[in-house]
């Protein structure tokens, strides 16, 4: 059943770091998106039998399940954080060190910036750096590729904004 | 801002974006780490029934064994399968290769040599890098690749050192820690201790068994971490006081490099060891990527330092394969590289490096080849690597 598609470690080891890359610039930690990423693949691995190539690409089926998972990650944070907020006053988790440490990123405050955006620019910006034509883009967003096309270009003069602001 | 400087504006920003999404990445282990924890998920009768279809494309590449025999490999194959996934081990302590040492380490030593060595795995090093994955796109998919040597390799020598050392133990990363006038803080999973100072934080780690890493400590400035003051410094300059002021200079033979494109900018002391004859071999991961120590300086200010944590080094000299095996091995090794490449890939440089080894209470720095060539993808230059063990396969254990 599998012989005509890519072995699953050759996809795994092809899209780690653009899955890694997509999902880091969106959540504050190192650790959190280890974790993101870790849940992407392994969902990834349940799910390849099932995966038609014939109906999408590689690329736009592992970046589907990235967002699905980075979206999870965002509603139960704010599930804790509301129940955190209600109940005690603990201080917000702080980066791994080892984590920072070892990731490599050279764009840090810019990553930092994209991930301060509204969630629908965020997305827009990570999925099209991340390689993706804005057809699958939209797709995934659940537009069409000229929307998705206009809520990028607004991502980034929102995101320009905000690095001016900053150097101000 | 009139428009046209706006559209320059927002262009530069994407093509800032574009460099800061390929240049992120995780860091190196998690590769394999995930990787394993990808295999473990798997249910255990898959896992025999690849062991299986393994062994099946082995026999197809040897035609000629009679049928008996494959049955009682097949036997044994099955045997062995069952008991790996059954968890059992034999002998007190598990077959660690450190095991070997017990009881006969100081004969061996006293005949210059460790024994037999422990084979080096290098199954996630025929590596495919590109400075810039953006772009790839969905031709990304892999192929086998065809391999060939275009190069001179000329090795005039035999044989080379192998360097072993004992695993670190919470005392020693205790002394250390002290010697840096930091204290024991506690002692999180997964590291040897952590520790405070008056403007950092320290973390002792040991070997790494898979994916191989070495022992390592890493300084975390706090927000009270003066910046390295001296006029007109480069950041070599500054990671040189900062690291002779903390008594943490390399101790050891390397080369620096300096990569200053992003924030914070880092300085790297790249490890190298001496094999007489040939001369600086570099220390390398299983990616094939140079490390020993390093300093990440943000605005002339330390942020992080991480390295190899010292240790003392026996050394024994081993034989080496031969210039042709050493590539003949790495073009057997084959590997995959994007279909679009076409994957033929030359390779057209090799060089001896150095690679850990884990190996329980006793771990190795073991000599190997390295091979890289470059290729083009969607304009794009890309480097394959491959890492071959150099040590001859009759030193070490089958």
């Amino acid at each position: 059943v599998l012989a005509d598609r890519t072995p699953f470690e050759d996809l795994y080891r092809d899209y780690l770091g653009r899955i890694y890359a997509y999902v880091r610039a969106q959540v504050g930690t190192s650790a959190d998106a280890e974790d993101i990423t870790a849940q992407v693949f392994m969902n990834a691995y349940q799910a390849y039998a099932r995966f038609e190539p014939r109906n999408t690409t590689p690329a736009a089926w592992l970046f589907r399940i990235a967002r699905n998972a980075t979206l999870d990650h965002f509603r139960a944070q704010g599930r804790r954080d509301r129940l955190r907020r209600t109940i005690e006053h603990q201080p917000q988790l702080e980066e791994d060190p080892a984590g920072q440490a070892e990731e490599r990123i050279q764009y840090r405050a810019l990553l930092t910036h994209v991930a301060g955006l509204p969630e629908r620019q965020r997305d827009a910006i990570s999925l099209r750096h991340s390689g993706l034509q804005f057809d699958e883009v939209g797709k995934l967003m659940g537009c069409s590729e000229d929307a998705a096309k206009m809520l990028y270009h607004r991502a980034v003069r929102a995101l320009r904004e905000a690095v001016r602001k900053e150097a101000r | 801002v009139s428009e046209p400087e706006e559209e320059l504006e927002i262009q530069a920003l994407q093509r800032e974006l574009d460099d800061a999404f390929a240049t992120t990445r995780p860091r190196p282990a998690l590769e394999d780490e995930l990787w394993l924890r990808i295999q473990s998920s798997r249910p255990a009768p898959s896992r025999l029934r690849d062991a299986i279809a393994g062994f099946f494309q082995g026999i197809r590449a040897v035609p000629a064994v009679p049928a008996a025999a494959v049955a009682a490999l097949l036997v044994i194959v099955i045997g062995v399968g069952i008991v790996a996934l059954s968890g059992v081990r034999f002998g007190p302590g598990g077959a660690s290769t450190a095991s070997q040492y017990n009881g006969s380490e100081s004969d061996q030593l006293a005949l210059g040599t460790f024994g037999r060595l422990p084979t080096p795995v290098f199954n996630a090093t025929s590596k495919t890098t590109a400075p810039n994955a953006t772009g790839a796109g969905q031709a990304d998919l892999a192929a086998p690749a065809q391999l060939t040597w275009t190069g001179k390799l000329d090795l005039k020598i035999t044989s080379a050192p192998v360097f072993r050392y004992r695993e670190p133990t919470t005392n020693e990363a205790d002394q250390f820690a002290s010697a840096l006038g930091a204290v024991l803080r506690e002692r999180p999973p997964g590291f040897l201790g952590m520790y405070s100072a008056t403007d950092y934080t320290l973390k002792v780690r040991g070997t790494v068994q898979l994916p191989p890493s070495s022992p390592a400590y890493f300084i975390f400035a706090s927000a009270t971490m003066p910046p390295v003051e001296a006029a007109g410094a480069s950041p070599q300059d500054l990671a040189d006081i900062f690291l002779a002021q903390h008594s943490l200079s390399p101790q050891w033979r390397y080369t620096v490099s300096v990569d200053g494109t992003g924030d914070p900018v880092r300085v790297r002391y790249e490890r190298q060891f001496d094999a007489p004859g040939y001369g600086a071999a570099n220390l390398v991961d299983i990616n094939g990527n140079r490390y020993g120590l390093e300093v990440d300086l943000s605005a002339n200010r330390p942020v992080v330092a991480s390295g190899v944590l010292p240790a003392t080094l026996d050394q024994a000299g081993y034989k080496i394969v031969t210039a042709d095996e050493a590539i003949r091995s790495a073009l057997a090794s084959g590997g995959t590289a994007p279909a679009a490449s076409g994957a033929a890939i030359k390779l057209n440089q090799a060089e001896l490096v150095y690679v850990l080894v884990p190996a329980g209470d006793h771990s190795f720095y073991e000599p190997a080849f390295l091979f890289s060539g470059q290729y083009q993808l969607n304009g794009q230059t890309l480097t394959k690597r491959v890492l071959v063990p150099a040590v001859d396969p009759s030193q070490r254990t089958p």
